[in-house]
Order: structure tokens, then sequence, then C-alpha cells
């Protein structure tokens, strides 16, 4: 039944001549008038004045249906604007931990019955094996949930579609950028109609405005020239392992770090459904990730023990936003735009997150889908975002230099969670992504101890050096 | 670089451990995940090729082509990394039940703590080239901290200790705090004391680097790489300044 919206929906779209001379008319008017005026001028004026959309509401198309595009959709719709999703594989299993932190089921409304552990300890496992457990200051109520990308994705999807949203399964290829001011983008893409090997049918879609949230391979970012970013490769394998093994991982959560599983991030073992994640990841060593896969599946081998391997997966994870992510009515959002923390490297929130800011920017901006948009509405997403989250991206960059370069700083780096004051602020800052002013005492022990730490590790790792002497 | 040199004697110093293991039995899950490896990636080929419906751009061909490596190159990769830790384990009649045996480190009545240092040290060394499975049965329980601070410094980590402590702990603290008041209330609001936290780590690291590396070079490619993250966010709002003029 989405492909008769969509027939409807095109049809109308390219016979109805009487809105072209509409944006004709208004974006020949502009010249006229301000001409001499240089162009960051002319923006702002025309910012304001930015024309009416006659006869029907803003239309925009979000490619991508992870819960980038999912959120997206739904602020969209919700804020009267014509919402049309493509999302080429409705039933996505995109390769991922599912780690999701508190505030996200209470921002996003998430029912409990996607969520399908609640993990409560997590474990930091260093170099010498020291284990450490940082959720012990987890209130009764805290904890990270585990889903399943599918059934996320799925569910924010679905939940934009009840709201008015059209859900196309077709896969996006290109757009035609336009020619005027105010000129609708064509999109180009595939559709398919649900049939398992269909070809599908090639389209066209013409929109005001474009937000690409099509993941780390973004054709969006790409149509519109936004440059590329570091990308760190993740590797992950899920492991079906014996009930009685399954008992410790039924809400725990591990993470090892040292050389063996990777020179820059961390390996996981994260509990899913039915099954445990196993995976790791890295920037600088790409070619050596099975290796760090295996090393990783060694550190956790008792723990596993009997298990078989019911899939492997690997994808790029965005180390950096990419150069441009905004250019004229389009915007990039999550993994598309970029929006990755280093250290823990969670997507998933600021994802959601990215979505749901550049669609409220387009709403706003539009004023419920009356007017049309201009790129300085969709920089006000952009301004917003950096000012919120900036400075979390630049913390946790600054730790992962600091603490995941060699082993003595993950040594020092795992001794130092052991910290009820650092446990209660990581757990905090990550849980609710928002963090407490800290107590300049406490503040101040943390330092001391940390620089204890590293200094203990540092000796430690120089009389290592002269053991091989 | 210099430990790839100890890994290479001390596997020397290994070795007849290591060829005795290789020719035992590999452990279960060894074989149980082995099997099921190849299979698998048949599978799994498959399944990547559907996903990508096309879009096989230049990072996924990449992540695509080494799932599909790993048919053949798994089996090579498994003997290799898996005997490293075939059950090589660290044994040391004071290592027990995951700490050090401080009764055996007594020397003249008092703890040789510098005995400790080293043992500890050739264990790290030792769990580095042979890592070792964490297990719940017997965990690590052995904190580097119980070593008191005065004992490190007669191993001559003085100067770096002294410097460390005294220099890099206020010059960083009163940095950060210096760094929190004068960016304004804005960013104290959003990050709290964690900037603060992220500045005393940074300015450490930047001391100890400094120490060790006093050439210019270093400390330009520290401040490049401190600042390069900060370059790549501020990208998008370069575009737009360039754009205005
Ligand atoms: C192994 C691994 C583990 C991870 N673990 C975690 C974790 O535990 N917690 C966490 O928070 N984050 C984790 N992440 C990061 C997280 O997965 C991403 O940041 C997040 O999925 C980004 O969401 P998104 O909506 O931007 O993009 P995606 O989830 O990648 O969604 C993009 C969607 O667009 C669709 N699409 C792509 N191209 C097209 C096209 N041309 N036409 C139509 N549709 C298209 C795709 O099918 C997909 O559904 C992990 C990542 C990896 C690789």
């Amino acid at each position: 039944m989405t492909s008769i919206a969509l027939k409807s929906f095109v049809g109308l779209r390219q016979s109805s001549p009487e809105k072209n001379p509409h944006f004709t008319t208004t974006t020949q008017a502009k010249p006229l008038t301000f001409t001499v005026q240089n162009p960051r001028k002319l923006r702002v004026v025309a910012g304001k004045f930015s024309p009416k959309v006659a006869g029907r509401n803003l239309r925009v198309a979000v490619i991508g249906g992870g819960p980038a595009g999912g959120s997206a959709a739904e602020t969209l719709v919700k804020g009267g604007i014509e919402t049309i999703l493509i999302e080429r594989k409705l039933d996505n299993c995109k390769p991922c931990g599912g780690a999701i932190p508190l505030c996200m089921v209470g921002e996003f409304d998430l029912p409990l019955d996607i969520i399908d552990r609640k993990v409560t300890k997590m474990k930091m496992i260093s170099p010498s094996n020291v284990a450490v457990d940082i959720g012990q200051t987890l209130k009764p109520h805290e904890y990270i949930g585990m889903v399943r990308r599918e059934v996320l994705d799925s569910y924010l999807r679905d939940r934009a579609k009840e709201n008015g949203a059209t859900v196309i399964n077709g896969l996006f290829l290109k757009m035609d950028m336009p020619k005027e001011e105010n000129s609708p983008y064509v999109l180009h893409f595939t559709e398919y109609d649900g049939k398992v090997g269909g070809v599908g049918v090639r389209k066209t879609l013409e929109v005001d405005a474009v937000i690409g949230a099509d993941g780390a391979n973004s054709r969006v970012a790409k149509s519109i020239g936004a440059g590329d970013y570091e990308y760190a490769i993740a590797f992950q394998e899920r492991v079906k392992i014996p009930d009685d093994k399954m008992v410790y991982y039924e809400n725990l959560a591990e993470m090892y770090v040292g050389d063996d599983v990777s020179p820059d991030f961390y390996g996981w073992v994260f509990p899913k459904c039915d099954h445990v994640a196993v995976g790791t990841g890295t920037v600088t060593h790409k070619g050596d990730i099975k290796k760090f896969q295996l090393a990783t599946r060694n550190r956790a081998k008792d723990k596993i023990l009997g298990g078989k391997i019911i899939r492997v997966e690997a994808h790029p994870i965005p180390e950096h936003p990419r150069p441009r992510r905004l250019a004229g009515r389009v915007a990039l959002v999550g993994d598309a735009a970029g929006y990755v923390t280093k250290c823990s490297g969670e997507g998933i929130y600021f994802a959601a997150k990215s979505g749901r800011m550049c669609a409220e920017a387009i709403v706003e901006g539009s004023e419920k889908g009356k007017r049309m948009v201009n790129e300085g509405d969709l920089r006000k997403y952009l301004e917003k975002w950096d000012k919120t989250y900036w400075p979390t991206y630049k913390v946790l960059d600054v730790l992962q230099k600091v603490f995941y370069r060699s082993n003595p700083a993950r040594e020092a780096f795992v001794e130092m969670c052991a910290d009820e004051y650092v446990q209660k602020m990581t757990f905090d800052s990550y849980l609710y992504k928002r963090v407490v002013p800290g107590n300049p005492l406490d503040d101040l022990k943390l330092a001391v101890n940390t620089i204890g730490s590293l200094i203990r590790a540092n000796a430690l790792r120089r009389e290592m050096e002269k053991l091989s002497v | 670089m210099a430990s790839i040199a100890i890994s290479a004697s001390l596997q020397r110093a290994y070795s007849s451990y290591h060829i005795a293991k290789k020719q035992q039995p590999q452990p279960k899950l060894a074989r149980s995940l082995g099997t099921k490896q190849a299979s698998t990636n048949a599978v799994t080929l498959k399944v990547e090729g559907q996903t990508s419906l096309g879009v096989t751009e230049q990072v996924q061909d990449k992540s695509g082509s080494r799932i599909d490596e790993l048919g053949n190159a798994e089996n090579t990769a498994k003997d290799g990394a898996e005997t490293e830790s075939s059950g090589m384990k660290f044994t040391d009649q004071r290592w027990k039940n995951g700490i050090w045996d401080l009764n055996m480190f007594v020397k003249d009545g008092k703890v040789n703590w510098d005995g400790l240092i080293v043992a500890e040290a050739t264990r790290r060394k030792f769990l580095e080239l042979f890592p070792e499975a964490a297990t719940n049965q017997d965990p690590v329980l052995f904190k580097s901290s119980i070593i008191p601070w005065w004992a490190w410094l007669k191993r001559s980590y003085l100067p770096e200790a002294e410097l460390l402590n005294g220099r890099a702990a206020m010059v960083g603290f009163f940095i950060a705090y210096a760094v929190d008041a004068l960016t304004g209330l804005d960013v104290v609001g959003q990050t709290g004391s964690f900037i603060c936290k992220a500045g005393v780590f940074a300015t450490v690291v930047g001391v100890i680097l400094f120490r060790r590396t006093k050439d210019f070079d270093n400390l330009k490619k520290l401040a490049d790489e401190a600042t390069l993250y900060d370059k790549q966010w501020q990208s998008s709002w370069q575009d737009q300044k360039e754009k205005k003029v």
C-alpha cells in the first residue's frame, strides 16, 4: 500500500502545474529586489520572508530508517510536515552492540518490552586481567538497556508511520540539486515491493528538503559533497553460549582493554536476547581486526566456552563529523554526519537525538510546514547540536587519547574505574547525558589518584622494558 | 618498539613450553568455534551481499572483503593466535590466588618492595606476550597501589614522580579550573567538572610526553593531535564563514 500512496503522490506532484508558477515567481522576484546586496544578507532576508508553500505542506524526505531516520520522521510528521522515509531494508539488522543509555528510554518513550536486557554490571578488564565492576554505584532503577536493532529501528519507524509518515521500502540512489532557489530536490530511488529477490522499480520523488540518515556509507553525504571521515572498523560475532554460561551474562557486560584486543579501542562481550555479542574495533590497525577479535574471544574464553557463532558482522564506525554536515536544504544526521563518541563508541542515542533535533529545526523554520525552509533554518540544528554535545565528544576524545593508548595507561584507567566517584560520574554522564557538577575536593583527590595510577603503571612499564635488555 | 625486541627474546625463553602446548589437543572452545566458523562464513557473505543491495561503497567494500578473507585466513590466524594463549598460564610460587603473597617477599623482616615491583612487571610482561583468559574462578586481586610511594621513589622514579605530582597536578588542576572560569558559566553548566578532569589528564600526559621527548617536533605533533579533533568539528563552520565572505 505504500507503493500506491507513493504513486498517487508522485502523480500529484508531477501533474500539478499550478505550483510551479508559484515557485518561479518568487525566485524571479527576489534577484530583482536584492541583486546588489551581498549573498549573506540576502539569505537572512529570504529567511524571514521565505515563501509560503501553497496548497500543501512542506515535503521532506528522510533517507535511512535507523534510529536517526526513524526519530527524524516522527518529529517531522508530528510537526505537520509531509514526511517520506526511504529505507532499503525494512528488516535490517544493523551490526551493533545495541547498548542504549537510560535517558533514551524516557526521552523517546520506548516501551520496556523492546529492551531485551537491563545491564547493571559493567566489567572493565585490564591487560593484566584486573577486573573492576563499574556498576556498583547504580541505583536500583538504573540500567543500560540492550536492544536488538531490528526491533528498535522498526519500532521507531512504525511510530512515524502511525503518525502519518509514508514509509517506502527503497534504495536511494542519487538526487538532482535544485537549479533555482526554492525549487525541489529530485530524488532517484529503486522501490522494492517486498518480494525477496525482486529487482525493484526506479522512481523519482520531488521534495523540499532532505534529511540524510543513511548511516556510515551515506549516499546523501556523497551527493552533497560532504567529504569523508576517518572511521573505525568494528567486528562482531554473535555467539550462542550454553545456558549455564549465559547466567553469568544475565545482566552483565564486559569490556576488555589491552594491546591484544585493540590498539585503540576495547573488546566487548554484550548480552543479547538469547546470546552474547563478542566484538572489537580499531581505527589504526584495520588489517589486524581478525587477530584482535580472536584475542577478545580468547580473553573471554572460559565464559563463552562451547559457544557457537551464529552470525559474523562488520561495519564502519565514524570517528568524527564530516567536513560538511549541511548544504542548502539537505542536512546529515546520525552516522551519516559522524556522531559517534570516541572512547565508548556510542551512536544510537546520538543518532536518534540528532534526527529529532534536525527535524525540530525544520518544523520551526517552516512554521509547521507552512513555509519554505532554507539553509539558515537547518543551520540552527547544527548550532544547537554543537553547543549541546561538543564538550561531550571532546572529553571522550581526550579520554580515549589518554587511556586507550598503551597498556600502562589502560591499567591506570581500570584502576581509576574502581573508584566510586569515577563510577558515579561516568554512569551519570552516560545514562543521563548530563553531568552533575563534581565536588572540587573529590576532583582533586581523583586528579591525584589518577596521576598516581599513571605513574605506577609507567614505572612498571619501564621495569618491563628493563627485563628484556 | 622496545616491546617487540622483548617479545622476541622472551618468546625464545618460553619456546619450550610453547611447543609442548601446541601439540596438545586444542581446548574445546577452539574446536567448536572453529568448525562453526567455516559454515557461518558462507552464510554471512550472502547476507552481506543482500543487505548492501548494491551499496558497495568504499568502506563497506573493505569490510565486506575482510569478512570474505576471513574464510581462508581465519584458520591460519586461529592457529597462530590460539596457540599463543592456549593454556600458557603465568605461574610463580609467590603468586597465589590472584595476588602476590607478601610473606614471600619479606627480606630481613621487611617487605622487599623492589622485588615485588619486578615480579609484577614480569607478570605483566608475560601477559602481554601470552594474554590469558580472564576467569571468574581466579580473579586478579593484586593492586599496584599497595606498594608504598617511597618504594617507587627509591627505584629512582623520584624525578618523574616529583615533577608529576608537584608540577603537573598543580598546573593541570589550576589550568582546568581557569579554563572553566574563563569560558564562562556555559561550559561549567554543560560539562561540570568533567572538563576539569579532562584538562588534568591532558596536562599530565602532556608533561609525561614533554619530559620524555624534549624535542620540538614531537611537541608540535602532540599539539596537532590535540587539536585535530577540534578542527574536524569546526570545519562545518568554516564552510559557512567562507560563504559569508
Ligand atoms: C559493531 C558495532 C557495535 C556498536 N555498538 C553500539 C552500542 O552498543 N551502542 C551504541 O549506542 N552504538 C553502537 N554502535 C554505533 C551505532 O550502531 C550507530 O551509531 C547507529 O546505528 C547510527 O544510527 P543511524 O540511524 O545514524 O545509522 P544506521 O543505523 O546505520 O542506519 C542507516 C539506515 O539507512 C539505511 N540506508 C543506508 N543507505 C541507504 C540508501 N541508499 N537508501 C535507503 N536506505 C539506506 C540502512 O539500511 C540503515 O537502516 C555500534 C556500531 C557497530 C558497527
